[in-house]
């Protein structure tokens, strides 16, 4: 029997007013793969992303999440109706997503930020919720920070501890939205090294991003968006070392060092 | 509506004899709290020994309600210094000074805004400090603080309804006395309240619009 | 002439009205708690409509904000008190009447709410909508999201400037007793009616407002802003 994607976006289009952003765009992530998605400003990547979630509520398509659709259920007269928001929350939860502006609640501690979903979402005890707080927190290399206020830590320490909120929810899958963009180049690091562990760990990964390096050696797929549409999709080494698309080989070209 | 043509109407000069007297007292007061302002505020940043009186005076006319303030000018003050010696000074007084207090702060603010590389590069083509501070500081302070000043006075014009309690005739005065007159407080008391709101309505919306036009102008935020 | 500033500094004065001070200085509090919690909850409904998307809410909620923002608080007082009254008696055909707390309570509360709107709607357009969006993602429901995660952020930030509200909005109580609300300044008043001694009695009143606002004010505004601080660093 073949392996049911973990992630399985199907002709997903999205337009604001006239403005088409997503073209169709369909592609699998099977479990436990990275997917590098690469792309100039303004092709639609952060649009992408929120459509996956739902964050954004696609204009056409849909996208399934361990083969269950996101945006309608099927009853038991086979029939689809449109998912409620309710249940639209609970799929979410199995979708963790970094942001590029952290987005971390200045109100609470580290420790608040990533406990606050599990206890209120999940209704966790405040201690178990505690544990595994501490221990996501210990996975992003940042125990010893857990009391304090996001204000007082770093960019790439509250970057991490965004990624730990998310590994709080124990998602099935993480989305990565230009997780080191708003970083200064010797916080990128810290960062990177941190997903990399994870996808190392298995996670089912997407990663929008400009760091051409992870998205060479760290990544099972690339794929370079471009006008709301794949331009052209494959391996690491096929994306850099031989792209097929003209396009792709100009918006690569900027990056070459 | 003869009810409204009878009580406001038909009463339109003394009404507007009212208005007259209450913007004659507010722009008096408003002159004196920016000219008292700006004192209280250059004495408390650059008169050392003077520091700690500016600040007993700042402090004393922000914290201190503005209708108390009016009480103790017109009945404590002429006991005291011997002046003021009408109510009608008495008025312009506790509100002007009042407003001073509010506005010295707002001054300070818009001072300490000023960017120290401004005032640098003043010294540094020669500048004096009195030049520094008369030609640089200053406009670029007075430009910041323009729109709290026109602010502040909008504070002047709603406390001034006060002043009808120490029997100047102002706009709340003459109305209040209408009421007296008639026992039909309906229509003037609703005419006189819509008049003010209009009035302090018109001069923050000025406000307002000359903060929009320093920031357009100048780049600058308001203070 | 020093004779007469002598007796205004006089300390005994105070422990001489001590108790007129003391029973108008409650009554102030009493006038201030009641209006600020009419205030609030006013105001924070004038900010979510002018939040609103829809246009007729937004509409609804910038007149209040610039109907009683604009108004001076004293010819409200007077308005609700002598006009208000009559006005529900027309509409419902029978006499109505209220007592002068009440009026000056519904005054203060109102006039004040325009104040707290803006504020309220300052703090609320302040927060980053990536805050919400990092909520949603983490599968939290609105209400959740509102209360959990707008709220609290609202709340801190407006603080400061709702503290210098508060501040005057206890200024404004002490007109109350224009219309008879016995708070100090209408002790003070009844007292001088009958001792005819204006000096001492409105200095220590005016002393009295002062160190209590200046203490209180100073308070809350250093409190707020450590508070403040440690979030917003
Ligand atoms: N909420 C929105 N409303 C209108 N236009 C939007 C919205 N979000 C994104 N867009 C537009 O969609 C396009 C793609 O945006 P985005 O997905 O953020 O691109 P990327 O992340 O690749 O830089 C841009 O032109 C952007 O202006
Ligand atoms: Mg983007």
């Amino acid at each position: 029997m073949v392996e049911v994607p973990a992630i399985r976006v199907v002709e997903l289009r999205k337009s604001f007013g006239t403005l088409d952003v997503l073209r169709g765009v369909s592609f699998d992530v099977h479990r436990g793969n990275v997917v590098s998605m690469i792309g100039a400003s303004g092709s639609g990547k952060s649009t992408l992303l929120r459509c996956i979630n739902r964050l954004e509520t696609p204009s056409a398509g849909e996208v399934y999440i361990d083969g269950e659709p996101m945006g309608a259920r099927v009853g038991a007269n086979g029939q689809s109706s449109a998912r409620p928001l309710v249940e639209i929350n609970r799929m979410r939860r199995d979708l963790g997503m970094v942001f590029q502006q952290f987005n971390l609640w200045p109100h609470m501690t580290v420790l608040g930020n990533v406990i606050e979903a599990p206890i209120r979402v999940r209704g966790m005890s405040r201690k178990d919720a505690r544990a595994l707080g501490e221990e996501c927190l210990a996975q992003v290399h940042l125990s010893e920070k857990s009391s304090e206020y996001p204000a007082r830590l770093s960019g790439g320490q509250q970057q991490r501890v965004a990624i730990a909120r998310a590994l709080a929810m124990r998602p099935k899958a993480m989305l990565f939205d230009e997780p080191t963009s708003s970083l200064d180049p010797e916080l990128t690091d810290e960062v990177l090294s941190v997903m990399r562990e994870l996808a190392g760990r298995g996670m089912t990964m997407i990663v929008v991003t400009h760091e051409m390096g992870f998205a060479r050696d760290a990544s099972d797929r690339v794929m370079f968006l471009h006008n709301g549409q794949i331009e052209e999709e494959g391996p690491p080494e096929q994306i850099f070392g031989a792209p097929r698309s003209e396009r792709c080989r100009q918006f690569l070209s900027k990056y070459r060092q | 509506m003869s009810n409204w043509e009878r009580l406001v109407w038909n009463q339109r000069e003394i009404l507007i004899k009212g208005l007259l007297v209450t913007i004659e007292v507010c722009l008096i007061a408003f002159a004196f709290a920016i000219v008292g302002g700006l004192i209280l505020c250059l004495v408390r940043m650059y008169v050392r020994p003077l520091r700690p009186l500016a600040i007993a005076l700042i402090e004393f006319f922000r914290a201190t309600p503005i209708f108390v303030q009016l009480m103790w000018v017109a009945y404590v003050w002429p006991e005291l210094f011997g002046w003021p010696n009408t109510f009608f000074t008495a008025g312009w007084l506790a509100l002007g000074l009042q407003s001073s207090g509010y506005l010295a702060e707002t001054f300070r603010a818009g001072i300490e805004a000023v960017p120290a590389g401004h005032r640098e590069a003043g010294y540094s083509v020669g500048m004096s400090p009195f030049q520094v501070f008369r030609r640089i500081v200053l406009p670029e302070t007075l430009l910041t603080v323009a729109p709290s000043i026109v602010n502040q006075f909008t504070v002047i014009v709603k406390s001034s309804t006060l002043i009808s309690v120490i029997t100047v005739p102002d706009l709340m005065l003459q109305a209040l006395k209408l009421v007296h007159v008639w026992f039909e407080p309906i229509e003037i008391l609703t005419a006189t309240a819509a008049a003010y709101i209009l009035f302090v309505f018109l001069v923050s919306a000025a406000g307002k619009a000359l903060a929009d036009f320093h920031r357009r102008r100048f780049g600058l935020a308001a203070a | 002439m020093s004779d007469a500033l002598l007796e205004a500094i006089n300390p005994a004065m105070f422990w001489e009205y001590r108790l007129v001070l003391m029973r108008g200085l409650a009554f102030n509090a009493y006038v201030f708690f009641s209006s600020a919690s009419v205030a609030l909850a006013v105001g924070l409904m004038a900010a979510l409509l002018r939040v609103n998307r829809a246009w007729p809410f937004r509409w609804i909620g910038t007149l209040h904000v610039e109907l009683f923002r604009n108004a001076p608080d004293y010819i409200m007082i007077v308005w609700v008190h002598f006009v208000l009254p009559l006005l529900l008696g027309k509409l419902l055909g029978q006499r109505i009447e209220w007592p002068p707390f009440v009026s000056a309570v519904v005054a203060l509360g109102f006039v004040y709410s325009g104040y707290f709107a803006e504020t309220f709607r300052a703090g609320i357009q302040s927060i980053p909508l990536g805050h919400l969006d990092a909520g949603r993602a983490c599968g939290m429901s609105e209400r959740q999201i509102l209360w959990r995660i707008v709220l609290p952020q609202v709340v801190r930030r407006m603080l400061p400037e709702a503290t210098n509200q508060f501040v005057s909005l206890f200024k404004a109580t002490t007109i109350v007793s224009l219309i008879a609300v016995p708070d100090l300044m209408y002790q003070v008043s009844m007292v001088i009616q009958t001792e005819m001694r204006p000096l001492p009695l409105y200095t220590s009143a005016a002393l009295t407002y002062f160190a209590v606002i200046y203490v209180v004010a100073g308070t809350l505004r250093l409190l707020s802003e450590r508070w403040r601080n440690k979030i917003y660093a």
